[in-house]
C-alpha cells in the first residue's frame, strides 16, 4: 500500500473570541495518495477555503490551526518560512477562485511563470521558457509561445484562470487545492479544466483536492467526496455513490435545490427552507438541526452526532440516519 | 406562440472601436442578431463567455447604441427620448454582479424608493407602503428596509436587485447572470421566487446565464449566441433534446451531469 501523502486528522481552524473560540472548521479528516482525488462541496461559508488555506499555511493571522496535519507523515503545522519553501508553490500548489489575484498585472504571462520555476529549481532562462510554454499548453491556453509577452488584462477571464491553473504547475507540484478554480467560468471551459484535472492525476500522479459548491460539477471530477456544513464534515464517500444514495439530510437537500442537466422544465426545485448558521452558532447540537426536515427532538439539538457507516467506505453523521437508517431520511 | 412581440430587436449590429497598440481596430460585438420576446414568455439567452449577450440586453434597453438596426417597444421603433424613457419604465434590466448593484451607502428602502422618484410616479407619503408591500413580495421583511447593503446575504442582495427592479411594475424584467455566484439552496429560492412573480405580474422574462441547467429549467424558449452570432433559437426542449448547430451540441455536452460522469466512471472501472 502507498503511503499517503497528505493525512488530515481531527483539523480544526478557529477563531478567538470573547467567549468561546469559534470553529469555522471542526474536526475534519482524511488522506491522501498519490493521483487520488477529493472534492469538498458545502455552502458558502462552510469552511471549505479555510481548510484549503490552512493545508497551505496560508490561514489568516487570526486563525487557529489545532490537530494533525501531516505532508509525506512530518507535520506541516508550525513551519518556519525556510521550511515552507520548497513546499509551498513547489510541492503543494493551489488555484483560486479569482485569478486576478494570483496574478501580477504588471509583469507578463512568461516572465511570471518563469520566476516560479526558477525559484523551485536550478535552470538556465531558456529551460524555463520551455518549461513556461510547455505548462501553458498543458492547461489548455492556446499558442502558448505567443502568449508569453501577453499581460493578464489582454486575456479573457477563461484564459486568465488557466494561466493562474499553469501557473500552479509550473513547479510540478504533488498536491493541487483547486478553490472554486472553475466556478465563474463557461461550461465548455469548465468541461476542458476537468478534463485536464483528470489528465494530471492519471499521467502525472498528482493528487487533487477541488473545492465546489456544484454536485454535478463533482461527479464530472469524481473521486472522493466530502460535504461539509457550518464546518463540519456531514458525508463522505466515493462521489458515485453519495450522490447515488445520499443519506444526510443536508447532501439530500442540496441535490434537490439544483435543476440538473436533465430536469424537465419547472418540476419544482425544493430549496433547503432557511440560512446557513452563522459562524459560532452551532455549539453542541447537531449542525444541520434549525433546517432539518427530520430531526429527532432533545437529541439533535444536544449532541453532535458521530458516524455511522452507510456502505463501503461511505459515512454519514446523522442521529436519525444512525437511529433508523434510510427508512428514516425523505 | 400568436401573440404580438412585445419586445423586438431588429437587426441589430454592433461594432465597438478601440485602440490596439494605438491602431484602431473594430470588435464586431453583435452581428445583424435579431431577438423576439412574447408576452409572459422566458427567453433563455446562452453563449459563452464575450458573445454579445450582455450588450445585447444593454442596447434593448437603451444604455449602449445599436451600430445598426432597431429596438422595437410593442411593435412600435424606439426612436426619441421620450420613447426610451416610457421603454425604461416598461423594461428593466438586473445586474450581473449582485454586490456592485447596490449603492453600498444607501439603506434599502431609500435604494427601493429611488425609481419611484426619478420617475415621480408615486406620491411620496405613499412610497414607504409600496417599499413594504415590495419587500414582502420578494419573501423579505419589512424590517429589512433599515439595513445597508454589507448587511445582507449573497441571496437577500438578489432579492433586493428584484425588488427594485419590480418597483415601476414594469412589464419585461431583463435578468443578466442573477443566480451564477449563488449557492444552489439560495440559487433555488431566486429560481422560486422568478417563476412565482412572472404568475403573479405578468411580466415577460430576458434570462442571461452561463448555466445551461437553469436555462432549461425555467426558460420556454432560448437563443444561443457566438461570437455575436444567434446561432440557433427555438423552443427550449427543442433546441436541448435535438440540437442542430455543433457549437450547440458542444455547449450542450459540457453541462456537468451527474447520472452521465456515473456511468463514465463505471465503464471506466470495467476496461480499465
Ligand atoms: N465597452 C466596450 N468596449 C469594447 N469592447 C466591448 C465593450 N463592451 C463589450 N465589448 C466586447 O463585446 C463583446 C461582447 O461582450 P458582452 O459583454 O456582450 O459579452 P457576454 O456575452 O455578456 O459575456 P459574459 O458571459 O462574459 O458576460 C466582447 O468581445 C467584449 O469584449
Ligand atoms: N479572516 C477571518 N476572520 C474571521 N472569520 C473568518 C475569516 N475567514 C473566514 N472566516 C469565517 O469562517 C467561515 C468559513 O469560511 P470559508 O472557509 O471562507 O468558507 P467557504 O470557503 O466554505 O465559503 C465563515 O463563517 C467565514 O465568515
Ligand atoms: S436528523 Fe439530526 S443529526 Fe441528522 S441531519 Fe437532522 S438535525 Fe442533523
Ligand atoms: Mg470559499
Ligand atoms: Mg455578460
Amino acid at each position: 500500500m502507498t503511503a499517503p501523502l497528505l493525512a488530515i486528522e481531527d483539523l480544526v481552524v478557529s477563531f478567538p473570541s470573547n467567549h468561546a473560540p469559534l470553529h469555522a472548521v471542526d474536526r475534519v479528516s482524511f488522506a491522501l495518495k498519490p493521483g487520488e482525488s477529493l472534492v469538498i462541496a458545502g455552502e458558502s461559508g462552510s469552511g471549505k477555503s479555510l481548510l484549503c488555506r490552512s493545508i497551505l499555511g496560508v490561514e489568516p493571522e487570526t486563525a487557529k490551526v489545532a490537530g494533525r496535519l501531516d505532508w509525506k507523515g512530518k507535520s506541516l503545522l508550525n513551519l518556519s518560512v525556510a521550511q515552507w519553501r520548497p513546499l509551498r508553490g513547489a510541492e503543494i500548489a493551489m488555484i483560486f477562485q479569482d485569478p486576478t489575484a494570483a496574478l501580477n498585472p504588471l509583469l507578463t504571462v512568461g516572465r511570471q511563470i518563469m520566476d516560479v520555476v526558477r525559484a523551485h529549481r536550478k535552470c538556465s532562462r531558456n529551460e524555463a521558457r520551455s518549461r513556461a510554454i510547455e505548462v501553458l499548453g498543458t492547461a489548455g491556453l492556446p499558442e502558448p509561445e505567443h502568449r508569453l509577452t501577453s499581460y493578464p488584462s489582454e486575456l479573457s477571464g477563461g484564459m486568465r484562470q488557466r494561466v493562474a491553473i499553469a501557473l500552479a504547475l509550473s513547479a510540478g507540484p504533488e498536491l493541487l487545492i483547486a478553490d472554486e478554480a472553475t466556478t465563474n467560468l463557461d461550461v465548455s471551459i469548465q468541461a476542458q479544466i476537468v478534463t485536464l484535472l483528470h489528465d494530471l492525476r492519471s499521467k502525472l500522479g498528482v493528487a487533487l483536492i477541488f473545492v465546489t459548491h456544484d454536485l454535478d460539477l463533482a461527479a464530472e471530477v469524481g473521486g472522493e467526496l466530502l460535504v461539509m456544513y457550518a464546518g463540519q464534515p456531514v458525508e463522505m464517500g466515493p462521489v458515485d455513490t453519495v450522490l447515488a444514495d445520499p443519506c444526510h439530510p443536508y447532501t439530500r437537500g442540496l441535490l434537490r435545490s439544483a435543476p440538473t442537466a436533465r430536469s424537465s422544465r419547472r418540476t419544482p426545485l425544493r430549496p433547503i427552507p432557511g440560512q446557513a448558521p452563522k459562524l459560532g452558532a452551532v455549539g453542541d447540537g447537531a449542525p444541520f438541526r434549525d433546517r432539518c426536515p427530520v430531526l429527532i427532538s432533545g437529541l439533535c439539538d444536544r449532541s453532535r452526532p458521530g458516524w455511522t457507516e452507510a456502505g463501503p467506505s461511505h459515512r454519514v453523521a446523522c442521529h436519525r440516519f444512525e437511529q433508523d437508517g434510510r427508512d428514516g431520511l425523505t | 406562440m400568436t401573440d404580438a412581440p412585445i419586445l423586438e430587436a431588429i437587426a441589430l449590429d454592433k461594432v465597438f472601436r478601440v485602440r490596439r497598440k494605438g491602431a484602431p481596430h473594430d470588435i464586431h460585438a453583435l452581428k445583424n442578431v435579431e431577438t423576439q420576446l412574447h408576452p409572459g414568455e422566458t427567453l433563455g439567452l446562452v453563449g459563452e463567455s464575450g458573445s454579445g449577450k450582455t450588450t445585447l440586453a444593454r442596447i434593448l434597453i437603451g444604455i449602449e447604441e445599436p451600430t445598426r438596426g432597431e429596438v422595437r417597444f410593442e411593435g412600435n421603433a424606439v426612436r426619441s427620448a421620450e420613447g426610451w424613457r416610457e421603454l425604461r419604465r416598461q423594461v428593466q434590466y438586473v445586474f450581473q454582479d449582485p454586490f456592485t448593484a447596490l449603492c453600498p451607502t444607501m439603506r434599502i428602502g431609500a435604494a427601493l424608493a429611488e425609481p419611484l422618484a426619478i420617475h415621480g410616479i408615486c406620491p411620496k407619503p405613499e412610497r414607504k407602503d409600496r417599499v413594504a408591500k415590495m419587500l414582502g413580495l420578494v419573501g423579505l421583511s419589512a424590517d429589512m428596509a433599515g439595513r445597508l447593503p454589507y448587511q445582507l446575504s449573497g441571496g437577500q442582495r438578489q432579492r433586493v436587485n428584484l425588488a427594485r427592479a419590480l418597483m415601476l411594475e414594469p412589464r419585461v424584467l431583463i435578468c443578466d447572470e442573477i443566480v451564477s455566484g449563488l449557492d444552489v439552496s439560495v440559487q433555488a429560492q431566486v429560481l422560486a421566487l422568478l417563476v412565482d412573480l412572472q404568475g403573479k405580474l405578468d411580466l415577460s422574462l430576458i434570462f442571461i446565464s452561463h448555466d445551461l441547467r437553469v436555462v432549461r429549467y425555467l426558460c420556454d424558449r432560448v437563443q444561443v449566441m457566438l461570437l455575436g452570432d444567434t446561432v440557433e433559437h427555438g423552443p427550449t426542449a427543442e433546441v436541448f433534446d435535438d440540437p442542430q448547430h455543433e457549437y450547440t451540441r458542444k455547449l450542450l455536452d459540457a453541462i456537468p451531469d451527474r447520472d452521465h460522469a456515473a456511468r463514465i466512471s463505471k465503464s471506466a472501472l470495467q476496461y480499465g
